[in-house]
C-alpha cells in the first residue's frame, strides 16, 4: 500500500531532506565510535553547532506560526504547507535535543565510572578528554561517594573482586612520590621496580591506576 | 522500548527512508542545490526516519519501502542467508527492520528479520567460542550491529572464564587506561 | 576499583562464581589440635590431629596453605569416577546429574591449592577437562536448535560455569527473536486494534483514566 501513489510521480526528482539533525547524529556517531567504557574528548565546538542550529529552527517554526497568523489562520487547527513546515522544525529540534543529551548522559555515565575503577584522582590523559562541567560533576561525585562512605563506615572502592589473601605482593612501575596513604601508616618508599607485601586494600588503588603490578605464583 | 538516551537506537533513526508527501510544506531547507524551500503534495523525497516516522504519524507523508528489505534482497538473503552481507545493506538491519515493519504495514519483514537472524546466529555463535575473529576478516565485516553484539558478548563471557582458568593476577590495570604504561626509560 | 568485572555482560564473573563454591563443604585431615571455630555460617571443629572433620572449601584452604591439614577430595574426583562420567557425557545428549554444581570451580580450587592430595591428579584433572569440553558442546549444539519460537530455554544439569558463559548470549539471542517475532512487530487487527494512524496530534486528548 505504500509504494502507491509514487508511480505518476515517477518523473518528479527526488528531493533529499537530510541535512536536518545530521550534525547532532555525527556527536552522537563520535560518542558510539571509542571503545566501550573510553572517553573521546568533549567535542564543544560541534555541541555548540547543534545548539546553535536547535536555535535557528526556533527562530523559523517562529516566522512560519507568525505567518499564519497574520493571514488569519488558526494556528492550532489550521493545516496547510507552513503548519508541515513548522512541524519539520519543530521535530528537528526535538531530535538534536535527544541527540545532545544523550551524547552528555552517556559521557556522564562514563564519567562517573571512572571514579569506580580508577579513584578520585584522574591521570592527566583522561582529564584532558572531560568538558569542564564534566570535571565538576565528577568532583562533586567523589565528594557525595567519600562522604557517604565515611558515614557508612566502609570503603565501596575496594574488594570489586572477592578477596582471597589480606596481603598481596607487588611491583612498583612508575615512581610513586606523592599522596601515599597507607592505612598502617608507614611511609614506605615505592621506587620504579621495588617490590612490596601490601595490604591488598592498600595496593589496589595503585594497581588500577597501573601504578603497581600484582605478582602472583 | 528501547530508552531516550539509548544511542544505537538513535543511530537507528538516522537511516534514510523514502517518502511521498501527502502534504505540501513550507520554509524547509532541502539539498543545497534547491532553490526552492517548498515541498509540494506529491513529491519523493528521502529523509531521515525519525523524521518520517513523526510526519507519517501525522498523516502528512506515506513511508516506501526500503531498499533494503525490497523483493530482490529479500531473495538473496534467502539464497544464502548466512553469508550475505548485511551489513552494507543496513548496519542496523534487525533494528530498523522491527521500526519500519508497522511503519509501511508490511507483515513480512517481520518474518524475514527472523528467518535472516535464525539462520545467521549459529555461524555466530560457533565462531564465538572457538576462533578469535580478526576485525576486519570478511566475516566480520558481513555482520550488522547486532549480530556484532552478539559475537562480542558471547567472546568476553568465555575470554573471562579462560583468564580465570589460566589464573594470574585478580586485580589489574583498569581497562580505561588501556595496556599502556610500560614505564618509560 | 580494580572492578573490572563487567557486570552487564553476565550475572557473576567468574572470581565471584569461585567465591561461591568455597562455601561448599569438604572433609579435612587436620594435624593440629584446635577448639570448634565459631562462625557465622555455623560451627566447625573441633580439630583433632588424624580425625576427619567438615569444613567450607575456602577454610580447608586456609588450614591446608598453612600446612594444618590436608584435604580429602571429593568422591567425584576419582579417575573410576570421572572416566565413568564422561562415558555417559559422550554417549548421551542430555547433561548428566553425576557431577556437583559448582565441578568447575571446586576442582580449580583443589587443582591449585592442594595438588599433593589428589591421586593421579595429572589424570584426573585432564578427564574434567574432558568433561567440560563434551559437555560444553552439548550446549551450543543445543543452542544451535532455537527458533523463531524459543522464549525459554531449558537445558538440565547445567553447572554454575557453564551456565555463566552462555547466559549472556542467551539473553541477547531470545531478546532478539522475541523481537523479530513479526506478530509482536505488528499488532494483529483481530487480536488488537490498530492504533497506528489515529493519533494525530491534534485530535482531542483522552482524559485519563482516574
Amino acid at each position: 500500500m505504500s509504494c502507491s501513489g509514487g508511480c505518476h510521480l515517477m518523473c518528479s526528482p527526488v528531493k533529499i531532506l537530510n541535512m536536518y539533525g545530521r550534525k547532532a547524529c555525527q556527536l552522537v556517531k563520535e560518542f558510539a565510535s571509542g571503545e566501550k567504557g573510553q572517553l573521546t574528548p568533549f567535542n564543544n565546538d560541534l555541541f555548540e553547532q547543534v545548539v546553535s542550529e536547535c536555535s535557528q529552527h526556533h527562530l523559523e517554526l517562529q516566522s512560519l506560526i507568525r505567518k499564519m497568523q497574520e493571514e488569519g489562520l488558526d494556528v492550532q487547527t489550521a493545516r496547510n504547507a507552513d503548519h508541515y513546515g513548522a512541524l519539520i522544525h519543530l521535530f528537528s529540534i526535538v531530535r538534536n535535543k535527544r541527540c545532545l543529551t544523550a551524547y552528555v548522559y552517556n559521557r556522564a555515565e562514563t564519567v562517573r565510572n571512572l571514579l569506580w575503577k580508577i579513584g578520585p584522582v584522574l591521570p592527566k590523559e583522561i582529564e584532558e578528554k572531560l568538558n569542564h562541567w564534566e570535571e565538576e560533576y565528577f568532583k562533586k561525585h567523589s565528594a557525595a561517594l567519600k562522604s557517604y562512605m565515611s558515614k557508612a563506615l566502609v570503603d565501596l572502592t575496594v574488594d570489586m573482586v572477592p578477596p582471597k589473601d589480606p596481603y598481596i605482593q607487588v611491583r612498583v612501575l612508575e615512581d610513586i612520590r606523592e599522596g601515599i596513604v597507607l592505612s598502617d601508616d608507614k611511609n614506605p618508599n615505592f621506587a620504579r621496580h621495588s617490590m612490596h607485601f601490601l595490604k591488598r586494600t592498600d595496593a589496589e588503588k595503585y594497581i588500577s591506576r597501573g601504578l603497581m603490578e600484582e605478582l602472583t605464583g | 522500548m528501547a530508552s531516550y538516551y539509548d544511542i544505537d537506537d538513535i543511530l537507528v533513526e538516522e537511516e534514510i527512508v523514502s517518502v511521498i508527501f501527502q502534504k505540501a510544506a513550507s520554509g524547509v531547507g532541502i539539498d543545497p542545490s534547491s532553490e526552492t524551500d517548498f515541498i509540494e503534495a506529491g513529491s519523493k523525497v528521502e529523509l531521515p526516519f525519525w523524521l518520517a516516522h513523526e510526519l507519517q504519524l501525522r498523516q502528512a507523508v506515506s513511508v516506501n519501502v526500503p531498499p533494503c528489505f525490497n523483493q530482490k534482497t529479500r531473495l538473496e538473503i534467502q539464497a544464502d542467508c548466512a553469508c550475505v552481507d548485511l551489513r552494507s545493506r543496513c548496519p542496523y538491519f534487525y533494528e530498523f527492520g522491527c521500526k519500519i515493519a508497522p511503519i509501511v504495514g508490511d507483515r513480512t519483514i517481520g518474518f524475514l528479520l527472523l528467518s535472516a537472524f535464525k539462520n545467521r546466529y549459529k555461524e555466530v555463535l560457533t565462531k564465538a567460542h572457538t576462533a578469535t575473529i580478526a576485525v576486519g576478516s570478511k566475516f566480520w565485516t558481513i555482520l550488522t550491529k547486532e549480530e556484532i553484539n552478539l559475537y562480542e558478548t558471547a567472546q568476553s563471557a568465555m575470554a573471562s572464564f579462560k583468564k580465570w582458568r589460566m589464573g594470574g593476577a585478580r586485580f589489574q590495570i583498569a581497562s580505561i587506561l588501556g595496556r599502556k604504561r610500560k614505564p618509560t626509560e | 576499583m580494580a572492578g573490572q568485572s563487567d557486570h552487564e555482560l553476565s550475572l557473576f564473573s567468574a572470581e565471584e562464581l569461585e567465591f561461591i563454591a568455597e562455601d561448599e563443604i569438604v572433609d579435612i585431615v587436620p594435624n593440629l589440635k584446635m577448639d570448634p571455630l565459631c562462625l557465622i555460617s555455623g560451627d566447625f571443629g573441633p580439630f583433632t590431629p588424624q580425625i576427619v572433620t567438615q569444613v567450607p572449601l575456602w577454610l580447608a584452604i586456609a588450614l591446608k596453605k598453612r600446612g594444618k591439614c590436608s584435604i580429602c577430595p571429593p568422591q567425584w574426583m576419582t579417575v573410576e569416577k570421572l572416566t565413568q562420567v564422561l562415558e555417559v557425557e559422550r554417549d548421551s545428549q542430555e547433561m548428566s546429574e553425576h557431577l556437583p554444581f559448582h565441578y568447575v570451580e571446586i576442582s580449580r580450587l583443589l587443582f591449585d591449592h592442594a595438588r599433593d592430595n589428589i591421586p593421579d591428579a595429572y589424570m584426573v584433572r585432564s578427564l574434567i577437562e574432558d568433561i567440560r569440553d563434551v559437555r560444553f558442546h552439548k550446549v551450543e549444539t543445543d543452542l544451535e536448535g532455537f527458533n523463531g519460537r524459543t522464549i525459554a530455554v531449558k537445558i538440565k544439569n547445567l553447572s554454575a560455569m557453564e551456565v555463566n558463559i552462555v547466559r549472556p548470549f542467551i539473553g541477547r539471542a531470545l531478546q532478539a527473536f522475541y523481537k523479530h517475532d513479526s506478530s509482536e512487530l505488528i499488532p494483529d487487527p483481530e487480536r488488537a486494534p490498530d492504533r497506528r494512524p489515529q493519533v494525530a496530534h491534534n485530535a482531542p486528548r483522552r482524559q485519563l483514566r482516574r
